[in-house]
């Protein structure tokens, strides 16, 4: 593509990603989660990826780390369910949520400001899925583009 | 009645992005288009009190798509052959 | 003919689905006993303030499991066939 779209690419794929991981890491609060989130910062990767071509895309990108990236995030979010059990509970009990810990205080009923230190186990969910997501949709048009012809623009 | 005029708005604009998909020769034109539809769409569903469904379809059906498409229309030509 | 027919063919469609969407009232579903559970039982139960988050990361959580797997599944599929096509082209004798 030309150099403008470059620049422009260059210029907001920081704002795209701060904006799709703050979608993330509040998805207990505001509308969202971490599907929605993580699919705003695979855009972002999709703007770099149809701006360059594949060989200039490779010390941005690594097929490598978003493949670790998307299996890191399933195993989480299965491991974090599976810790449950472990503690003598079912499969997805919501063991954080009221206890005090991380992410464990309390809500009121009704409207309320919201407070980001609450929701058990949800943001961690979010962050899992969030992580998968991103790997997994910005691999896709990764792999994609490593399939057309070399000479591109 | 500015929700009924903005619902009007956007449905008509819905038509009209539709219809412009099929109307360009230009394959990078229309892929923009589907995009544009997609976009009037997401903001039908935030008319509509779902903003969680209207951040999926800005992300993937504006965003992703319309890059998929891109990289297509890279990899093949950027006008439409033959046909009628 | 036939590009009369396609059109006609739309038409009828386009007015059978608006007479259909125009019998329902916006807002106001039929059974809302699931709904109201969630609605006065999720902050207390759950401590969030989303209630869409709330079921389908809590309430239903095997659903989420399920896609989330079936979108590493699709992913695996994309890289097969991709690595396929590229390892095709450097060298066609395997």
């Amino acid at each position: 593509m030309s150099k403008i779209v470059r620049f422009c690419a260059d210029m907001l794929y920081p704002a795209i990603v701060i904006f799709g991981l703050y979608v993330i890491m509040h998805g207990h609060i505001t509308p969202g989660g971490g599907f929605q989130g993580g699919a705003v910062v695979a855009t972002a990767a999709a703007l770099i990826i149809v701006a360059y071509s594949y060989e200039e895309i490779q010390g941005m990108l690594s097929k490598f780390l978003l493949q670790i990236q998307e299996s890191a995030g399933l195993v989480m979010f299965a491991g974090v369910a599976l810790i449950a059990i472990g503690l003598g509970t079912t499969f997805f009990y919501n063991y954080l949520a009221n206890s005090g810990l991380l992410f464990g205080m309390s809500v009121p009923f009704g409207p309320n400001p919201g407070e980001l230190n609450t929701g058990g186990f949800l943001p961690l969910m979010n962050i899992a899925v969030g992580i998968e997501v991103w790997g997994g949709l910005a691999i896709v048009i990764l792999y994609l583009l490593s399939g057309i012809p070399k000479e591109g623009t | 009645m500015i929700e009924l005029i903005g619902h009007v708005l956007v449905l008509i604009g819905l038509v009209v992005s539709a219809v412009l998909v099929f109307w360009f020769k230009d394959l990078l034109a229309a892929a923009l288009a589907a995009g544009l539809f997609s976009f009037l769409i997401s903001l039908e569903f935030y008319i509509l009190q779902a903003p969680d469904v209207a951040i999926s379809q800005a992300a993937i059906g504006a965003g992703l798509t319309t890059a998929i498409f891109i990289i297509g229309i890279r990899a093949t030509g950027r006008y439409e052959e033959g046909g009628s | 003919m036939r590009r009369e027919l396609s059109v006609l063919i739309m038409i009828i469609l386009a007015i059978f689905l608006f007479i259909m969407a125009a019998g329902f009232t916006f807002g106001s579903p039929l059974e809302t006993d699931m709904d109201d559970y969630f609605i006065m039982n999720g902050q207390e139960q759950i401590a969030t303030n989303n209630i869409v988050t709330t079921i389908v990361f809590d309430y239903r959580g095997f659903d989420t499991l399920g896609e989330s797997t079936v979108l590493f599944t699709a992913v695996i599929g994309v890289a097969l066939m991709f690595r396929m096509i590229v390892r095709g082209d450097s060298d066609e004798n395997e």
